[in-house]
């Protein structure tokens, strides 16, 4: 886990929440620019996931591995599933998808902090 | 008959139903995880605590697969299993807060659901409010 990376990420994570919202309440669908921001976010997730897991074969471990690695695996898969659910629908309610899933996007993150250094 | 069934059949997963499906996925993977993880490494500490996260993690299941599928026998087993959420959320969460002993650990369900913004009480009546509405609509 890479500080400044998580950080960016829950940044880029609700500006894509608020661009989505707002197009949740002028009545727009999810649109390719949606999409791309989207993939954007991925990517920065992905990032960190594979810095992770390069710290974790170098033998820093989080003391909970399991759940560090499943909350990481949500973390990756929650952009990609839920950007094809978002996009399917042609209405105001897919952009409401996306926005979901980028305010639980940084929620899910401060766990994951929490996992690899935990506060005692 | 037929068609105007097929037609409002997927009525179920569109619209609000869209975002229904996500934030009930979601729930269910974070109560069902949460609650596996805590029976298998700390099954001694709050048994009925865990067990009743998994419970709840499966109730989140079988409605996010309901809402999805969006047929007619669906609907029902959606409308069941919301109306199972919200009672569950309702009495554990009473529970919780007059009998705080029984459960020594929290649960997605403990103080209605506060640990997870309250969500966990506002999404059963959400689900309840929208499957009656599309039930509405279909016998017009």
């Amino acid at each position: 886990m890479v500080d400044w990376l998580t950080m960016t990420i829950q940044m880029a994570s609700l500006a894509m929440a608020g661009w989505c919202l707002v197009s949740t309440f002028r009545d727009r669908p999810m649109m390719v620019p949606h999409l791309v921001g989207m993939g954007a976010l991925w990517l920065l997730v992905i990032g960190q996931a594979v810095v992770s897991a390069v710290a974790m074969v170098g033998g820093e471990r989080p003391a909970e591995t399991a759940m560090f690695v499943s909350y990481l695996a949500t973390v990756v898969l929650l952009p990609p599933a839920c950007a094809v659910w978002g996009f399917m629908e042609r209405s105001k309610w897919g952009p409401a998808v996306i926005a979901f899933a980028c305010l639980v996007l940084p929620v899910l993150l401060v766990r994951l902090e929490q996992l690899w250094n935990p506060v005692v | 008959m037929s068609d105007t069934a097929a037609s409002s059949d997927r009525t179920l997963r569109t619209g609000p139903g869209r975002l229904l499906v996500a934030v009930y996925s979601v729930f269910a993977l974070a109560a069902t995880a949460r609650g596996s993880y805590q029976l298998a490494t700390r099954f001694d500490e709050a048994p009925l605590a865990y067990g009743l996260s998994v419970a709840a993690g499966a109730v989140y299941l079988v409605a996010a697969v309901c809402l999805a599928r969006a047929d007619r026998t669906s609907r029902t087993v959606a409308l069941v299993s919301c109306g199972v959420e919200l009672a569950g959320v309702l009495f554990v969460g009473a529970l919780s807060v007059f009998v705080p002993g029984l459960l020594p650990d929290d649960t997605v369900w403990s103080r209605f659901g506060s640990g997870y913004g309250f969500v966990p009480l506002v999404l059963p009546v959400l689900g309840l409010w929208w499957i009656l509405r599309v039930h509405r609509m279909d016998r017009r």
